[in-house]
């Protein structure tokens, strides 16, 4: 996947309207972020890549960069 | 005195035999003299339920409960094993945790099609005089959840709920057969599901879970000892009824 086409989709998860992403933006410092949004993120990690990512993973996540590690820099181009 | 609460030579189908609170029921109900029909799509975690259970007349399923055509074959080869059956426990189910915007129809169709629709087949079938003994009683396992919400969990609540629905009418309309219907409404049971569920949550949510249970968390053999009393005959005069069993978690 296109890193701009996951940027995308995680602010669609996410219903960001304002705010730009990069790899750099702290996922746990969006307004948006919560304990729910989190599922949202994960079953988007799970229908886009076929990957599951738990609960007690993500707790390790700080920037959007460390989700992509997370799910494996070979998935994006 | 004869021991209402015993299940003595009963015979009776359990589904999702192969863990968590089917297990149990299958484990506690064998201790008390019942022959069980064990059903589930998990061969290893049946044999090993079977394992664990008191020796005597039982009988085991590999079969997937959804395939409703294959459901009254399997009936009539264990009632002509055993005779006719006594009790039902519907235990198989599945979780999902997944915030509304996530969900799917086919996540809809697929926690229905296991958590309900599997469940009313075979109450169907065996309501049946054919295959059913007069004072036969039907146990769900529905949950609290049913109930209460939580978000994250439209699907999940409610397929729980709608079976809570349904078990209402179907014990009005089999009262007249003499077949009791019910369900038990548990709160959070420590299950291989619930394990996962955990697994798939952040941690401070599972504390904040913890908190919201009065008793903490139950163990599979609360359900099942509230199961073998609705499956007994010391229960023979309740029918329609949700049994909570949630550790007080409702309470508040």
């Amino acid at each position: 996947m296109k890193i701009d086409d996951f940027l995308y989709e995680l602010k669609e998860t996410l219903e960001i309207e304002d705010v730009e992403l990069n790899e750099e933006t702290n996922l746990k410092e969006l307004e948006e972020y919560d304990s729910l949004s989190v599922l949202s993120i994960i079953a988007m990690i799970d229908e886009n890549f076929g990957k599951r990512i738990s609960g007690q993973d993500f707790q390790s996540i700080t920037t959007i960069g460390s989700l992509m590690e997370l799910i494996g820099m070979e998935n994006f181009e | 005195m004869n021991n209402q609460f015993s299940l003595e030579n009963k015979n009776i189908i359990i589904t999702g035999a192969s863990s968590g609170i089917g297990r149990q029921c299958a484990i506690s109900c064998s201790q008390i003299g019942a022959n069980i029909i064990l059903v589930d799509i998990n061969k290893e975690g049946m044999d090993k339920t079977l394992s664990l259970m008191q020796t005597a007349n039982h009988v085991c399923f590999h079969k997937d409960i959804t395939k409703h055509d294959t459901i009254e074959t399997l009936i009539k080869i264990a009632t002509s094993k055993l005779g006719k059956i006594n009790g039902f426990v519907h235990s198989a189910g599945i979780e999902k945790t997944l915030p509304l915007k996530m969900m799917k129809p086919e996540i809809y169709r697929e926690l229905f099609d296991v958590n309900v629709i599997s469940g009313y087949e075979i109450a169907k079938i065996i309501s049946n005089k054919k295959y059913s003994n007069s004072g036969a009683s039907f146990v769900f396992i529905a949950s609290i959840m049913g109930i209460l919400g939580q978000s994250g969990k439209v699907g999940y609540c409610s397929s729980k709920s709608a079976l809570i629905g349904g078990m209402k009418a179907m014990a009005l309309e089999l009262a007249n057969k003499n077949i009791r219907v019910n369900c038990i409404s548990p709160a959070i049971v420590e299950t291989e599901m619930t394990k996962k569920l955990f697994e798939n949550i952040p941690i401070d949510s599972k504390k904040e879970i913890i908190k919201m249970h009065p008793l903490g968390f139950g163990k599979p053999e609360d359900v099942a000892n509230a199961c073998v009393y609705l499956l007994s005959d010391a229960s023979k005069w309740i029918t329609g009824s949700n049994l909570i069993v949630d550790g007080g978690y409702s309470a508040r």
